[in-house]
């Protein structure tokens, strides 16, 4: 089949003479059914010993998990290391970070379809997983990080409402959070799955019988790939597309608003939107490149994963990094500008107080280490990728923690000044989420298609 | 809340000590169902009888599932509290206090209004006494030779062994502190004619014996004055935290806050000491001195004042150039200016160990007319006699006791073997007494080494009576039926003394109720001028609980000690100081919270920071920061003193204002016998300095060594420094007598305004009144339930205190200025905690209280974050019922002082000062059914009520006559932090600086 509406011009035809050839987002020339047999291998072979070793160590770090949170749920969180001063730490940078890694996915799937990106291709399909498990993990933290997890509930606006006049509060920016979160939730949720139906039905055709056929024939909804559904499916896609792309920005800009719609020096500053979603899309994309990295080589898919794709990826990671430094130099401008003796302290502190190590940790990752992808030859080689993605994710982490711990630590009454010291919990939970974030997506690329088949099929050179 | 007469009218009459502890009535649905009772109705009576008679018989054991009530009262109403005055047991100062019982539990201590030396206010220590009514490590009941027996058992063998008294000539000796109970000094008298050898060893572990003695020397009495410091235009300490625990420090910071007025007549406050004290911070001349230089300090003042007032018979002490050696000459010559000008009207008081320097000090309130008179500073005539503690008596027992001139011991209060310096060759000489007694409440470092021990009531359950001042009496009268197998002791030693059966003045009462009434009947009753009957005067001082009795007056003459010696004295001891250089001096001291020890298991006092180095559960050695570079110690690294008497380790503490020559550790710490949460709190100090002369010295010469290790500390508050931001706010003087004109900016808000109920409450807190003692944060623990949570949580900053008092240093050297600004919730009318909780948990009430909602929070703690006070506090735990926590809320026992108009918070939930809403709902109810419209000062805050100066002030600030809603209009009035736009509705008064006005 064709790639319909986002299929522009037959790269083997070649552009016009002036012009510069186009990129290969595939390389060689694999027939369709070649492609269609890579992709699906991972899902019908035996799992490889580095799969099992990943799943294993993800696994276990999943159970530490659950212990985890059960001692959390017994105990209280009082064995985090949060205090008076300190209110929120890990449990809230893990939020916003993890929801901030979602955003790649969202952004790769609709705004690149929108933009007619044909590199997106064979990476919008894991990336929109990734989404869909960074959200599960950050959706996570709202819930354990409460006093009383069992009264959860409390923060949806239910039907009916028994307690009289107590209902959610709709100034306070966690509600926003809750409804900001579920939508771009559901969103992604629907938009992954609409778009994998047309390569279920591939898969269930593929499948021999028993259970996973039925469980495709289920899944594929039907599918029979006439004109008519094509035809249908692309405009649902561009729909769905056009729905989501405003989440991109809606959602960390509310997520921002938890910290600067609140009177705390740091946090209390109109930049925050913009800021935010700018790191968010960073964080995103170094973990994109984190992720597939690894799965192009542990799954052999260097064909469909080309380093063209790590070098665009690679762009829009120096794009993204070099705003979030213009943000925190923005930051330190308007704190020294607004003259505001509470806002200026909080810099300083931020730069030469206990927690300085975590800033300039921050500013190495965030603002430095993408610099190097202003060279083509750092933007194409895998290894020096792989250890900026990491440092991409380091870095944007402690930028959360930042912002949160030390603007908390030391704001306005210098009696109330504290500090936060994790303890084995706040790290525990740290570690045992991202284990459920890679056993989910290891489980996902051994039982889904990783890279959408019929759309890769589209930008084949075969 | 009806505040009763007295608890006697209730009480039955046959055992003084029935207290209605038990209301009978049927509890809700247990309905009789009258002549038409089914099988069904009898069974269910049936069953809550016999439950009911149960559950009286076990009125002793904490009541957990009904009130049963063994005999109706009129006095009791279930969920009604009532108010008896009593007298507190806490220290030898013995202020008036009128406590609050609620279901036959007393649970709550209040100032009694009506004394004329406290006028309502508390210490923090006093305030926390309650908690230690309901302490686990009580004994339940006497103890013979390590077995639980009763009291007739242990009452036939102390009379066996005590025998016949007459013909024995080996000493009965009673070892107490200080007793200014004067029916206790007549039931003493009456031991003494039972048993000649009977002998009264007084021991106070921080005592005034040279103050005694000094007395002794000058005016031909043995006496601790009476001071006035409301009378003082100038007051001049020398080393006496007369506002944290010299004394009598409730009185005397009424007294003090008098004169922190502006009204033309405000006083000027010098403070010399050596580590910095509550009193110290608050000073408007703050002199750091060491306490070997507290002499020169003393001669340099008494030189510069005779210059002054060209004192003949000083002329000589001038021309020997005396003083010029003194630290501080400039100051003191500021100071000397100040007491010349207000002869008659200052005050030099001195808290010093030494004769010589009490002496000098004498002289100079001699010289400047300070002693004597109808208004006098300083009133001999009519002493204090909070402390008759001697020095001398002590190590003179445990020679009597090694010499076995002593037949029997019997202790009283005192634990010498903790708190002397001598404690060990005390324990050691216990062994040779063949009878030794204690009273003490529990199996402390004394009293586990007695035969017999005969536990005393805690005074919450005891009568008495006190004579805290010459002619001020005060009665106590127990508020709950002993809760274990306790026996006064007053009672005990009548039980004893009783002649046997059959004998002369056999059946003279042995109660303890009825000798005290009888006893003020005889004795005191006679001194009132009224021409009611016993019984009236009796019932009425029982239910004011204090009454003044004018006696006679102490026979006293002028000045007429040896000065001039005392003076050859100082100057040889300081100038063979000067010869013996280096090496620092160590300084022992009385904190707010552990005061002498004996307070040592409550939980609430251990985790009470110490309002200047804000440090909980522990105590540290305070080092200035100078000294501190020198040795090159940082707080936290365990430093080592060693002095001739002993060898101590404790983290040191860097401490601005601290003399750097010394070294200043709190004593009452280090108990090693006092009970589960008391036990190797801090290290004992009270070894490290000896009795010299018949007088216990609190400072000795001391090496400091870093031991190597670092200690952990448990502090409150981390950061001392106010960074320049405007938090508390002070303005002059002469700004505030001359310029009236009282500019206010009205900052722009972007919210609308707060529409108000009939109420706006508010507060207002005086930072100018405030001395930091902390009885509020104590207070507020108390009324509101506030959790202890030990030292591990405090070092992660979860203290849990709603009110806390924030202390900042300017400057860290010896000259370091100090402020305190109590800090609780700020009521916010614009609040940031309430806009940003998703679920609604928190408001603001129609009348202006920002309200947490336990039952809906769900703990997100955005509110917290988004607090700039950082007043709220979370429940990071279960600190209820929960074995990692086992303070009061844990045990049983301990849970009966909680607050049954308080919620007890679980885990999960935020909290914080709700400016005692209850008790703003219960004034509103007793408006009400009074038919009146509620008053301004009907409704007093527990922070209010407890404060000795007065500094806070609740009311409603909807009313503009009320005296918050004036208070907060005046110019010193401010909001913390109020161009963040919060509008709280407690403000600040500005603290009065004096500005060189020496």
């Amino acid at each position: 089949m064709s790639a319909g509406g986002i299929h522009t011009s037959d790269p083997t035809t070649g552009a016009a003479p002036d012009t510069l050839p186009a990129t290969r987002w595939i390389e060689g020339t694999p027939s369709l059914h070649r492609i269609t047999s890579d992709i699906s291998r991972p899902m019908e072979a035996k799992p490889g010993r580095g799969w099992w070793i990943c799943f294993a160590l993800a696994s276990a770090a999943v159970l530490n998990l659950l212990g985890m949170v059960g001692y959390l749920f017994a105990k209280g969180i009082g064995i985090w290391g949060l205090n008076n001063a300190v209110g929120w730490a890990f449990d809230i940078t893990n939020f916003v970070f993890w929801i901030g890694i979602g955003h790649a996915g969202t952004l790769i799937s609709a705004i690149l379809l929108l933009f007619r990106q044909k590199w997106r291709t064979s990476i919008n399909r894991s990336a929109e997983a990734m989404t869909i498990f960074a959200v599960m993990c950050a959706g996570l933290f709202p819930l354990i990080h409460m006093g009383r997890p069992w009264d959860a509930f409390f923060i949806f606006p239910y039907f009916p409402n028994q307690r009289g006049p107590l209902w959610v509060n709709f100034r306070s920016p966690l509600v926003w959070d809750v409804f900001a979160i579920s939508t771009y939730f559901t969103i992604s949720l629907v938009f992954w799955y609409l778009g994998m139906i047309p390569d279920l039905a591939t898969l269930r055709d593929r499948a021999v019988g028993g259970i996973k056929k039925f469980v495709f024939r289920i899944l594929s909804l039907g599918w029979n790939g006439s004109q008519r559904t094509w035809s249908r499916y692309e405009i649902v896609s561009l729909v769905l597309a056009a729905l989501a792309t405003p989440l991109v920005l809606s959602v960390h800009s509310i997520v921002s608003t938890d910290f600067a719609t609140s009177l705390v020096p740091g946090w209390h500053t109109t930049i925050f939107p913009p800021y935010f979603v700018a790191g968010a899309i960073y964080s995103g994309f170094g973990m994109v490149l984190t992720l597939l990295i690894i799965t192009r080589q542990t799954m052999h898919l260097e064909r469909y994963i080309t380093v063209n794709h790590l070098e665009a990826m690679a762009k829009v990671t120096l794009l993204t990094g070099s705003l979030v430094g213009y943000a925190y130099a923005t930051e330190f401008f308007n704190a020294w500008y607004s003259g505001n003796v509470h806002e200026r302290f909080h810099f300083i502190n931020r730069a030469t107080g206990p927690y300085a190590w975590c800033f300039y940790l921050m500013v190495l990752c965030n603002v430095l280490t993408p610099q190097v992808l202003w060279w083509k030859r750092a933007r194409r080689s895998v290894p020096l990728l792989f250890v900026v993605s990491i440092l991409v994710n380091v870095g944007m982490w402690f930028e959360r923690f930042v912002i949160i711990v030390v603007g908390l630590h030391r704001n306005f009454l210098p009696s109330a000044w504290g500090m936060f010291y994790p303890t084995v919990f706040d790290i525990g939970i740290l570690v045992g989420v991202f284990g459920l974030f890679f056993s989910l997506f290891l489980l996902f690329i051994r039982a889904l298609p990783m890279i959408a088949m019929w759309e890769v099929k589209g930008v084949s050179n075969g | 809340m009806s505040r009763r007469p007295t608890c006697d009218e209730a009480m039955p009459r046959g055992d003084g000590h029935d207290a209605p502890l038990v209301q009978i009535g049927l509890p809700t649905g247990a309905r009789s169902t009258g002549f038409e009772a089914t099988r069904r109705d009898v069974l269910s009576l049936m069953g809550f009888s016999l439950g009911a008679i149960g559950l009286g018989a076990g009125c002793r054991a904490p009541v957990q599932h009904a009130v049963p009530l063994p005999s109706a009262s009129t006095e009791m109403v279930p969920g009604v509290p009532n108010l008896y005055a009593t007298t507190c047991g806490g220290c030898g100062a013995s202020c008036g206090l009128v406590v609050k019982q609620r279901d036959g539990r007393p649970i709550k201590i209040e100032g009694n209004e009506a004394s004329p030396l406290t006028g309502g206010g508390t210490c923090a220590a006093g305030q926390a006494s309650v908690l230690s009514l309901y302490d686990d490590a009580r004994l339940r009941g006497p103890v013979w030779l390590g077995n639980a027996v009763s009291w007739s058992e242990i009452d036939r063998h102390i009379t066996t062994m005590l025998g016949g008294g007459g013909s024995d000539r080996r000493a009965i000796v009673l070892l107490s502190p200080t007793i200014n109970s004067p029916s206790t000094r007549a039931v003493l008298a009456d031991f003494r004619t039972r048993f000649p050898g009977f002998r009264h060893v007084v021991h106070d572990p921080m005592s005034l014996a040279a103050l005694r003695e000094a007395n002794r020397l000058a005016f031909g009495a043995a006496v601790v004055p009476h001071f006035h410091f409301d009378r003082a235009r100038v007051v001049v300490a020398l080393e006496a935290d007369f506002l944290g625990t010299w004394l009598a420090p409730v009185e005397f910071s009424r007294q003090w806050a008098r004169r922190r007025t502006a009204d033309g007549t405000r006083g000027f406050h010098v403070q010399c000491e050596a580590g910095l004290s509550v009193t110290g911070s608050n000073a408007d001349l703050r002199l750091a001195v060491a306490p070997s230089e507290l002499g020169t300090v003393a001669v340099a003042l008494l030189a510069a004042v005779a210059r002054r007032v060209n004192d003949a018979g000083l002329a000589a002490l001038n021309a020997t150039g005396l003083g010029q050696t003194a630290p501080h000459a400039a100051a003191i010559d500021r100071v000397a200016d100040a007491l010349a000008r207000h002869r008659g009207e200052s005050l030099v008081v001195t808290g010093s160990d030494d004769v010589a320097t009490q002496l000098v000090v004498g002289k100079l309130n001699a010289l400047l007319g300070n002693i004597g008179g109808a208004d006098g500073p300083i009133d001999l005539a009519r002493p204090s006699l909070q402390a008759q503690g001697d020095d001398a008596g002590v190590p003179a027992l445990i020679d009597d006791m090694n010499r076995g001139a002593v037949s029997a011991l019997i202790i009283w209060g005192a634990n010498p073997v903790y708190d002397h310096p001598d404690g060990l060759a005390f324990r050691k000489a216990l062994g040779r007494v063949p009878l030794t007694i204690s009273f003490a409440d529990r199996r402390d470092e004394t009293s586990a080494h007695v035969h017999a021990l005969c536990p005393d009531h805690h005074f919450l359950e005891s009568w008495g009576d006190a004579e805290p001042v010459s002619g001020h009496f005060s009665l106590a009268q127990p508020l709950i039926a002993p809760l274990h197998d306790t026996r006064a002791g007053a009672e005990s030693l009548l039980a004893w003394a009783a002649p046997a059966a059959g004998a002369a003045g056999a059946g003279k009462p042995a109660d303890h109720r009825l000798y005290l009434r009888d006893f003020w009947r005889r004795a005191l009753y006679p001194r009132a001028a009224t021409a009611a009957g016993f019984d009236d005067f009796w019932e009425r001082t029982l239910e004011r609980g204090v009454v003044e009795l004018p006696g006679p007056a102490v026979q006293t003459h002028a000045f007429a000690g040896d000065w001039q010696g005392a003076v050859r004295d100082i100057v040889t001891r300081a100038s063979r100081a000067g010869t013996d250089h280096g090496g620092y001096e160590l300084a022992l001291h009385e904190t707010v919270g552990a005061r002498d020890g004996r307070h040592a298991n409550n939980p609430w006092l251990l985790e009470l920071p110490d309002p200047i180095t804000r440090l909980t559960w522990g105590n540290v050695a305070s080092i200035a920061p100078a000294t501190a570079a020198a040795l090159g110690v940082a707080t936290g690294d365990v430093v080592t003193l060693t002095t001739e008497t002993g060898k101590l380790e404790l983290p040191a503490f860097v401490q601005p204002g601290q003399d750097r020559r010394t070294i200043s550790v709190a004593v009452g710490y280090g108990r090693w016998a006092a009970g589960k949460a008391g036990d190797g709190i801090g290290a004992n100090v009270y070894p490290l300095a000896r009795v010299e002369n018949g007088v216990r010295r609190y400072a000795a010469r001391v090496n400091v060594a870093k031991a190597g290790r670092r200690a952990r500390l448990a502090p409150a508050q981390t950061h001392f420094s106010m960074e320049g931001r405007d938090i508390v706010q002070s303005l002059t003087l002469a700004s505030l007598e001359h310029e009236h004109e009282h500019e206010h900016e009205e900052l722009p808000n972007l919210w609308r305004e707060r529409l108000h109920g009939a109420h706006a409450w508010g507060m207002s807190i005086d930072l100018d009144a405030c001395t930091g003692c902390s009885a509020c944060v104590v207070a507020c623990q108390s009324e509101n339930n506030v959790p202890v949570v030990g030292a591990e949580q405090v070092r992660k900053s979860r203290i849990m205190h709603w009110l806390r008092i924030d202390r900042y240093f300017d400057g860290d050297g010896e000259d370091a200025t100090t402020v305190h600004q109590p800090m609780m919730c700020q009521h916010c009318q614009h609040a940031p905690c309430e806009t940003v909780c998703p679920v609604l948990a928190t408001t603001t009430s129609s009348e202006g209280i920002n309200q947490q909602v336990y039952n809906r929070c769900i703990g997100t703690r955005y509110c917290a974050n988004n607090c700039p006070y950082k007043v709220r506090r979370f429940n990071w735990h279960n600190y209820t019922a929960n074995d990692d926590f086992p303070y009061n809320m844990t045990s049983p026992l301990g849970r009966l002082v909680l607050n049954p108009d308080v919620t007890v918070r679980s885990r999960g939930v935020m909290e914080k000062c709700n400016l005692c809403v209850q008790r703003v709902q219960l004034g509103k109810n007793q408006a009400l059914l009074q038919r009146r419209p509620l008053a301004d000062g009907d409704v007093a805050t527990a922070c209010q009520q407890a404060c000795p100066t007065g500094a806070i002030v609740f009311g409603d600030l909807a009313d503009a006559g009320s005296r918050v809603s004036k208070l907060l209009a005046g110019r010193r009035a401010y909001r913390v932090l109020d161009d963040l736009g919060t509008r709280p509705n407690v403000g600040y008064l500005k603290k009065i600086e004096l500005k060189e006005k020496a």
